[in-house]
């Protein structure tokens, strides 16, 4: 007979050693908007796959909150067909769906409804007693975001994010906010209900292994570091190109634009990860406290000058003819709306003084791709007769974030022969050559990440705060300005030419992603 | 997007300059005369990655085969070096041949290139092959010793080898009994021991610990932990028992260093497919009895169940993984140094 341990355990000695994420509690999660497109396509395929690969608690629980009329049964039919048709995972294991989906229930009311929040909690309640959930909620705010405060408030009022026994978390998709005085807006009211540390606003590009990959090639890497500041690097360029239209997004995209789908969150975070300094450590402030610093530091940006912005007109793209952007689905064909933006940005520190930040996105471009390009400056002095500087490409170290994740550094070799010639060689990785495991959707990666109470790769408010104070600063700037006259670049194009001259008067080019 | 397979070259030698100059030769695509050929440019714009040295032994030619295809198949994913040593001392003759290839993986767009000796030694150089492959390593990657079956731990070429790798794996699944056991535990323990150990039928319990552990993650339930009263594990009978031997010995090793006991009672079936079939973990103390049990399943599957008095908790199903030999090593690859946990377990499983 075994006996006791002589002190009662305060970690679990079966967990050490194991190279896996610790599990999560026990907990429900409340899922608003359960019907909509992001539930199927992403949520629950990531559910459904952390459930596969035993990344789930025991008693696990999921509930959909809609205003469809769905039966509980329909509405796991219709989980199922999601996971079918989304899940990375193939083909599914019916057994595992079904371990999870007996955890999947189901209340239709419309979010602004009180009773329907009583039965919610009633709900909750019957998990907590049945499955073990122990008062452990993440809700999860699936759905437009002019729900998002109604919500917040419902759930306040009805007593379910009350602190007691267990914990509460709130995941908000974004966009947050539309601009600073909204995202404030919205803060404030979040905060009537939950604690900072209790939300996750999430970015998905967070979320992705390659991103992450930055921070480990930078920080793990000694040979990095050092070189990795205004005295070595002559600008870095940051992309994120989408060969794709607003597919069938024209509703949203009309009061979105380039700026508010993409610069204010992607490519801040890109800039904000490519620029910060080390963290002491990788817990959540200290990693958010250095992002942020960065922000603070950007200059403030003379719009007129360092900022361009394009729409689509026809074009050809990928072989294939498509339509202007005033010529889409719900698009105004007046419409004003930018599918294109580059900046040119400076940051105030020690490390990136006088160092340019060139960022551009836009829709329709000619290719799909996602990198941050740190351009080295050239060496001052070449000792081989007849072979000038200027031929020399300069060494470029590129962290491509899709497609074909991985790194790539540019640099000089000889061309074997008597005479002294130099080309450029790409030395490249492909991160998914290198690696066994298949790269987890980054889905997968933040639902894990909140239901441990790890919030590194989301948001703080006053980083969403910085974000959109940059680009309310470009938004004045604009309306400063004459209407556009758009369309200004044909799809399948890197943007209107006037993208050129940005970056050509600083004697640079854009690259080629 | 198409994947391709391409061999490059294969040839025979004897003479260990004359294998290294052809592995360069494969390598960057020279030409015989040293000129850059084509594929050179091309590898040259490309550059190659290698991760690591892989040295596998055999003892006969059918081994040969099946070892072959799973180090192709593992290429795939860890671009290295390969050293394939068919040692066969017994044969009296002496004998020295070495065949160089190299082959080219185009699988999603991706470029990836092994290059691999084969060494087939008969009588006396048989003993010695390490010497061989030693020069023949790429300088500064790791060096893995696979060697599939029961290692000859008595003979001079595993000495010589442990010597050179950085980890030495083995699949005690494959017939290891006791004293098989005791030796891989003492060349674990060896004094200034280069090689840890990795251990593909340790990578096969991965599944099963992690679910064992995930139970008492969860903070209700992990002050059961303090009060294991025993452990049952359902095995098939046939074959070896490393697997639910090791097992037990890990959750033994685990609870021992918080002071606790626990029993062990192995259930081997002859109506049980060979492995673990079902493992126990039975808890008492002021909170009452529990069982946490975890059942294999058909088709993959793993079903988990808690216990508590004579209420049944949420029941799950999840994956348990039946890996093939090639991602089983694949998974050994990335693992650093020695592996306490693994080395503990197996002599708690020796007690």
């Amino acid at each position: 007979m075994a006996q006791a341990a002589t002190a009662p355990l305060t970690q679990n000695v079966l967990r050490d050693g194991l190279i896996l994420p610790r599990t999560p509690d026990p907990a429900a999660m409340v899922i608003f908007g359960a019907s909509g497109d992001l539930t199927a396509r992403k949520l629950m395929p990531a559910l459904y796959n952390l459930a596969l690969n035993r990344y789930l608690p025991s008693g696990f629980s999921v509930i959909g909150v809609a205003d469809t009329a769905l039966t509980e049964d329909e509405f796991r039919a219709h989980m199922e067909q999601a996971v079918q048709k989304y899940s990375r995972s193939q083909p599914v294991d019916r057994a595992v769906w079904q371990s999870l989906a007996e955890g999947i229930s189901y209340v239709r009311m419309p979010f602004d409804d009180e009773a329907g929040y009583g039965r919610l909690a009633a709900e909750l309640e019957r998990l907590d007693r049945e499955r073990g959930t122990n008062g452990n909620r993440v809700f999860y705010l699936a759905c437009a975001p002019q729900f998002f405060s109604v919500i917040v408030d419902r759930l306040g009022a009805a007593g379910i994010a009350r602190a007691g026994e267990g914990w509460k978390r709130v995941v908000i998709e974004k966009p947050f906010g539309n601009d600073l005085k909204s995202a404030q807006a919205l803060n404030q009211a979040i905060h009537t209900v939950f604690n900072e540390p209790q939300i996750y606003r999430i970015d998905h590009y967070l979320g992705k292994e390659t991103v992450q990959n930055v921070l480990v090639f930078r920080f793990a890497n000694g040979i990095f570091e050092p070189i990795w500041n205004r005295r070595y690097v002559d600008h870095v360029q940051i992309t994120v190109a989408e060969d794709i239209g607003i597919e069938r997004r024209g509703k949203y995209y009309e009061t979105a634009g380039a700026l508010r789908d993409i610069y204010q969150n992607h490519l801040m975070q890109l800039l904000s990860i490519a620029a910060m300094e080390a963290p002491p450590n990788f817990d959540a402030d200290s990693v958010r406290d250095e992002k942020v610093k960065v922000l603070k530091s950007i200059h403030p940006i003379d719009v007129a000058n360092d900022v361009v912005r394009g729409q689509y007109g026809p074009g050809w793209v990928g072989g294939q003819q498509v339509p202007g952007y005033r010529q889409e689905m719900n698009v105004s064909p007046t419409s004003t709306t930018e599918t294109f933006v580059a900046v040119r940005l400076k940051i105030d520190n020690w490390r990136w003084a006088d160092t340019p930040f060139y960022l551009r996105t836009g829709k329709r471009l000619p290719s799909r791709a996602s990198e941050i390009a740190i351009q080295f400056k050239n060496p001052p002095h070449l000792p081989f007769a007849k072979t000038a500087v200027q031929e020399l490409t300069p060494n470029v170290l590129v962290m491509r974030i899709q497609p074909h994740e991985g790194a790539s550094l540019k640099i000089a070799a000889k061309i074997p022969g008597p005479v002294m010639r130099l080309r450029t060689v790409n030395m490249d990785f492909f991160y998914g050559s290198s690696f066994m495991v298949e790269s987890p959707d980054a889905y997968e990666r933040l639902v894990l990440d909140c239901m441990l109470g790890d919030a590194t790769l989301f948001a703080r408010e006053d980083e969403v705060e910085r974000a959109w104070g940059l680009v309310d600063r470009i938004e004045a700037g604009w309306a400063a300005q004459p209407p556009p006259a758009f369309a200004n670049y044909p799809a399948g194009t890197w943007g209107p030419p006037e993208v050129d001259a940005l970056i050509e008067r600083d004697g640079r080019r854009w690259r080629r992603p | 997007m198409s994947n391709s397979h391409t061999e490059l070259s294969a040839r025979t030698f004897v003479d260990v300059h004359a294998i290294q100059e052809e592995l360069d030769q494969v390598r960057w695509g020279l030409h015989t005369d040293g000129q850059e050929s084509e594929a050179a440019q091309h590898a040259a714009a490309e550059a190659r990655a290698s991760v690591l040295n892989l040295i596998a032994v055999v003892s006969n030619e059918p081994e040969l085969g099946e070892v072959t295809s799973v180090l192709e198949r593992l290429s795939v994913t860890n671009p290295s070096r390969t050293l394939i040593l068919l040692a066969q001392h017994t044969r009296e003759a002496d004998k020295l041949e070495a065949e160089v290839s190299a082959q080219e993986r185009t699988e999603s767009g991706h470029r990836v290139s092994t290059e691999r000796v084969i060494l087939h030694a008969h009588g006396e150089p048989a003993r010695h092959l390490a010497s061989l492959a030693a020069p023949l390593l790429i300088s500064d990657l790791p060096v893995i010793l696979w060697w599939p079956g029961r290692p000859q731990f008595d003979s001079p070429l595993f000495d010589d080898l442990c010597e050179l790798a950085d980890r030495l794996v083995v699949d005690t699944d494959e017939g290891f009994d006791d004293a098989d056991l005791k030796r891989l535990l003492e060349v674990a323990r060896r004094q200034k021991a280069r090689a840890s150990i990795g251990d593909l039928n340790w990578a096969r319990l991965m599944a099963w610990r992690h679910v064992a552990a995930q139970y008492f993650d969860m903070p209700n339930m992990l002050a059961r932990l303090a009060h294991i009263r025993g452990v049952s594990i359902f095995h098939g009978s046939d074959g070896s028992t490393a697997q639910a031997r090791l097992l037990g010995g890990w959750i033994r090793s685990r609870m021992a260093t918080v002071g606790l006991d626990v029993p062990l009672e192995f259930r081997p079936d002859d109506s049980l497919e060979h492995g673990v079939h079902r493992f126990l973990i039975y808890t008492g103390g002021d909170e009452g009895p529990a069982r946490f049990s975890m059942t294999r399943l058909r088709g993959g599957r793993l079903s988990t169940q808690i216990r508590l008095g004579d209420q049944e908790l949420a029941e799950r199903t999840v994956r348990l993984e039946t890996r093939a030999t090639e991602e089983l090593l694949g998974i050994e690859l990335t693992l650093p140094g020695h592996d306490v946990l693994f080395e503990r377990a197996l002599a708690a499983a020796l007690q």
